[in-house]
């Protein structure tokens, strides 16, 4: 257990730089507004409605804000030579890219979980008129679908920050870093997708296509895992597969796999 | 404590509590149990045929289904209707599958079957409800409801045994049940329906104008050498010689002479006033000649009655009907449902009554009446056309023809005051057709009347156009004109057919309160609010309208976010925000009428540069997922580009601006 203090420290001093930044608390605050008046601007009296509402605005808003709070993590360091100075100390690489990504993910989930908790406000502050004479019931729809699609996107977060320190390890320069982190979010918003998009165009592909294709895309995964917890329980018709654990695992290999590199790429 | 554990410990509560949500099962009904079926919203077999089976204390099968993304439980009258409402993927895409679906139970209540095949519980049991999934369904029996063969369900299936060895039927299962009932695509193609009762109605139409040409028996008159010169030129031009009565010298009353007159005969009045209370209880043709043939009733009571099949009543005038609107309720006619309504309205003064007067004729009259004009009771294949009845104004006056229990026909027709042109109450088939309407409540009133049609009636300045109440189904509307009116159409009921209107300057253009009914290529202009939904079943059809220049396109209802295309294929409502990219005829951008940004992007550049942007069309992609989860709204996601019957639509609505210059110029 001797290195969890130094992780803890490294995580410590991420989370006080990006409370420290006003720019990057700035995009924090935009970000929470942002979601929470797409969930009060839908003013759907239903969890389910909600979810789909920010589904796709969520899938894009995400990467942005991870990735501003991200690319700069170990790049600033290495810049400021600050990582050399740490390369001095008793700490592994790996360890200190895991408190890095702590810190700033702790930062990050803990903004998109207000994002969400503001927008998830509008369902049980929204009035519905309600036809008093007429017996209503509960209906499918529930809170737990809700939690569930915050669970789905907090993983989703820690994939896409985890994505974003590869970047930041792999930059030599802020210039570089601001252009790979841009063509990261671009890749993964769009390019993955239309990729994947591209290669099923061909007649009968998309039908006879494996499911596992989704593991490529971490959007398509996370897309692919709201669905399965939070559309598919409430009747709303969603293709059958097993593609819930298909995406768990998808989301949780994108999470490690970028960062085990990012170790790699900071200590060199 | 560092601040990351800190905001770390936190964030892994909220986590923590955020995975309770993977605990629950949301999509379970295990919990819901049935309710009280007055507190549901209720569908399926007609109000005429529960309300007759309510009197008669007959049973009608009843569900109902706790849909997964509709809050209002939905009851259905008749496990006909159950089966469709679970199984009709059109329903199961508007509301989700059902969670819970609950039936009657009528175990231990022990069900006879009349002779009529009608079910009854002898001793006054009260149903219980049971779970479908539990249930078992009896078929094959003569058990019946008023609409067809019935499947009788118990919540025991040893009941269910008993009562199939009883009656010779044999005992299903729910999902048994349900692949035996054949999918019923009675709404989808109305064209045949229109044509067949245009064509029940031609033969109506001949079979009863065949009493124009009886030959003429009976010539009569007030003056006695008009009465001999008309019966000499008859008996010249068609060598016969009709008797020649001159009222007053040769017979008493008008009365008399039809009593007296050979039956299948023509009696001919010429001009004169004439005082009549008169009853015609033969088949007989009493004609006139035109406005100058004047039947008096001296403001007492009905001025003629009919009491007789194939009579005619052709080419004269009546005035001086009593003003008794309503019958007396204490009297009796063997009615049993509808008693009230029967004798209260069925039996007031009017112009002509007919009673069990089928195929028989009232043609070329002109009526003046305080009350009614034309009444029908048990009067089939009767036909009214070519009237002109004058009410009163207000509406302290009644019908200008109320059609109780007669499947007839009104045609070419012309109704000015009074309450409403035309009432019909259980006269399921009758039509109404190229009729003029004005100064009225309503023009056409349908009560309890299934599969009418009514078609081209030009309608203005009434209150409601053509109204359809009290859940009747089958009904056509089609190629009516309803302008300057409160309300232009309303229909209810289910399975109706609304097409080719043109309503147009009214304060509500056309009102939905049906369910499982189609909306199609009607004419929606200039009115206050263009299409009212009134529905909280929203299982309708609504797509190829022209919905333009209103000063609101539509007004949702209250039940749930309704999705307004078929096939690809929306309404027009002018120019959207959106673009028709491949020149479909379709835009490519779903369009929302109750939205106010969407609403105004035509008049506010703000709001159309708004309609265009990224954001809005990001809101509007899952927008029709779980339609009835959603807040009441209505959006068509296939709005047309061109206006369906541009013809119809006067210039200036259709591209504001410009033609507005143009006419004011």
């Amino acid at each position: 257990m001797t290195e969890v203090r130094p992780l803890l420290d490294v995580a410590e001093r991420e989370l006080r730089t990006v409370v420290r930044t006003p720019t990057l608390m700035l995009a924090g605050v935009g970000y929470v507004l942002l979601v929470g008046g797409i969930g009060w601007l839908g003013g759907t009296g239903a969890y389910l409605g909600l979810v789909l509402d920010l589904l796709t605005p969520v899938e894009v808003l995400v990467p942005v804000l991870s990735f501003a709070f991200g690319y700069r993590a170990v790049l600033g360091d290495r810049e400021s030579g600050e990582l050399a100075t740490i390369r001095t100390y008793p700490v592994d690489g790996y360890w200190y890219v895991l408190g890095v990504y702590l810190g700033r993910a702790v930062a990050v989930v803990a903004l998109v979980l207000l994002g969400l908790a503001a927008a998830g406000l509008v369902v049980p502050l929204t009035g519905q008129p309600q036809l008093s004479v007429i017996a209503s019931h509960a209906t499918v729809d529930s809170v737990a679908l809700y939690l569930r699609y915050v669970l789905a996107t907090t993983l989703f977060v820690l994939v896409v920050l985890a994505i974003a320190l590869l970047v930041s390890a792999a930059a030599r320069s802020t210039r570089g870093g601001l252009a790979l982190a841009t063509g990261a979010v671009v890749a993964l918003a769009v390019g993955l997708d239309g990729a994947l998009l591209g290669a099923l165009t061909g007649e009968g592909v998309a039908t006879g296509a494996p499911a596992s294709l989704l593991a490529l895309s971490p959007n398509s995964a996370y897309r692919s895992l709201v669905f399965e917890l939070s559309v598919a329980p409430t009747g709303v018709v969603v293709p059958d597969g097993p593609t819930a654990l298909l995406s768990m695992v998808a989301l949780c290999a994108w999470v490690v796999v970028p960062l085990a590199l990012a170790s790699r790429l900071a200590w060199r | 404590m560092r601040a990351v554990t800190s905001v770390g410990v936190l964030v892994v509560l909220v986590l923590l509590l955020a995975g309770t949500g993977l605990a629950v099962d949301p999509g379970s009904g295990d919990q819901l149990s049935a309710v009280p079926f007055d507190r549901t919203l209720t569908t399926g077999l007609t109000g005429v045929d529960v309300e007759r089976a309510r009197e008669s204390g007959y049973v009608i099968p009843r569900g109902q289904v706790f849909y997964s993304q509709y809050k209002y439980v939905v009851g259905y009258y008749g496990t006909d209707a159950l089966v469709a409402g679970v199984t009709d993927p059109q329903q199961t895409a508007q509301f989700g599958q059902p969670l819970a679906v609950f039936v009657t139970d009528l175990a231990g209540t022990e069900p006879r079957v009349t002779d009529d095949g009608y079910v009854t519980l002898p001793n006054a049991s009260a149903p219980a409800w049971t779970r479908a999934e539990d249930a078992w369904f009896v078929v094959g029996t003569p058990a019946r409801t008023p609409a067809g063969p019935m499947a009788v369900p118990f919540g025991d299936r040893a009941a269910a045994r008993a009562f199939a060895e009883d009656h010779d039927g044999r005992v299903l299962g729910w999902t048994a049940l349900q692949d035996r009932v054949e999918d019923d695509d009675a709404a989808s193609d109305h064209q045949p329906k229109v044509a067949a009762r245009h064509r029940w109605a031609d033969r109506a139409v001949d079979r009863a104008r065949a009493a124009n040409d009886r030959p003429v028996s009976t010539v009569v008159g007030t003056d006695e050498r008009a009465v001999v010169a008309a019966t000499e030129r008859l008996s010249a031009s068609t060598n016969r010689s009709p008797s020649a009565v001159v009222l007053g010298e040769d017979a008493p009353t008008l009365d008399a002479v039809v009593d007296d007159a050979p039956p299948n005969t023509t009696v001919r009045l010429l001009p004169g006033r004439y005082d009549a209370n008169l009853t015609i209880e033969q088949p007989l043709t009493l004609t006139g000649t035109g406005t100058g043939t004047v039947l008096d009733g001296g403001g007492d009571d009905s001025v003629v009655l009919v009491r007789a099949p194939d009579v005619a009543i052709t080419d004269l005038r009546i005035v001086g009907v009593g003003d008794a609107n309503a019958g007396e309720l204490e009297a009796d006619d063997g009615s049993a449902w509808d008693r009230r309504i029967r004798l209260a309205y069925g039996y007031g003064d009017a112009a002509i009554r007919l009673r069990d007067a089928h195929r028989s004729l009232v043609e070329h009259v002109s009526i003046d009446t305080p009350s009614n004009g034309i009444v029908a009771l048990d009067s089939d294949g009767a036909v009214v056309r070519e009237v002109e009845v004058t009410g009163t104004a207000g509406f302290e006056g009644f019908m200008s023809v109320l059609p109780m229990y007669s499947r007839m026909v009104v045609e070419d027709s012309h109704f000015d005051g009074g309450r409403d042109a035309v009432y019909a109450h259980y006269a399921d088939g009758m039509v109404v057709r190229d009729n003029h309407v004005e100064n009225v409540r309503f023009g056409f009133h349908d009560m309890f009347t299934s599969d009418t049609l009514v078609a081209n009636n030009t309608i203005e300045d009434v209150n409601t156009g053509l109204n359809v109440m009290s859940r009747p189904s089958g009904n056509v509307v089609v190629g009516n004109d309803v302008t300057d009116s409160s309300v232009g159409i309303s229909v209810a009921g289910s399975a109706s057919y609304v097409a080719g209107n043109v309503v147009v300057n009214n304060e509500v253009g056309i009102s939905i309160g049906t369910t499982r009914s189609t909306y199609r290529a009607n004419t929606i202009v200039g009115n206050e609010v263009g299409v009212r939904s009134a529905t909280t079943l929203p299982t309708n059809d609504v797509f190829e309208n022209d919905i333009v220049g209103n000063d609101r396109s539509v007004a949702a209802g209250m039940a749930a976010l309704e999705s307004w295309a078929v096939d690809g294929r929306g309404n027009y409502w002018g120019p959207v925000p959106g673009v028709d990219r491949d020149g479909d005829g379709v835009v490519d951008r779903t369009y929302d009428p109750t939205d106010a940004v969407d609403r105004s992007a035509r008049h506010s550049p703000l709001a159309n540069a708004l309609a265009h942007s990224p954001a809005a069309r990001l809101f509007d992609q899952f927008q029709q997922a779980a339609p009835g989860l959603r807040r009441p709204s209505i959006v068509d996601p296939a709005p047309l580009s061109d206006p369906v019957n541009p013809d119809r639509i006067p210039a200036n609505d259709t591209n504001s601006s410009r033609t507005t210059n143009e006419s004011t110029a």
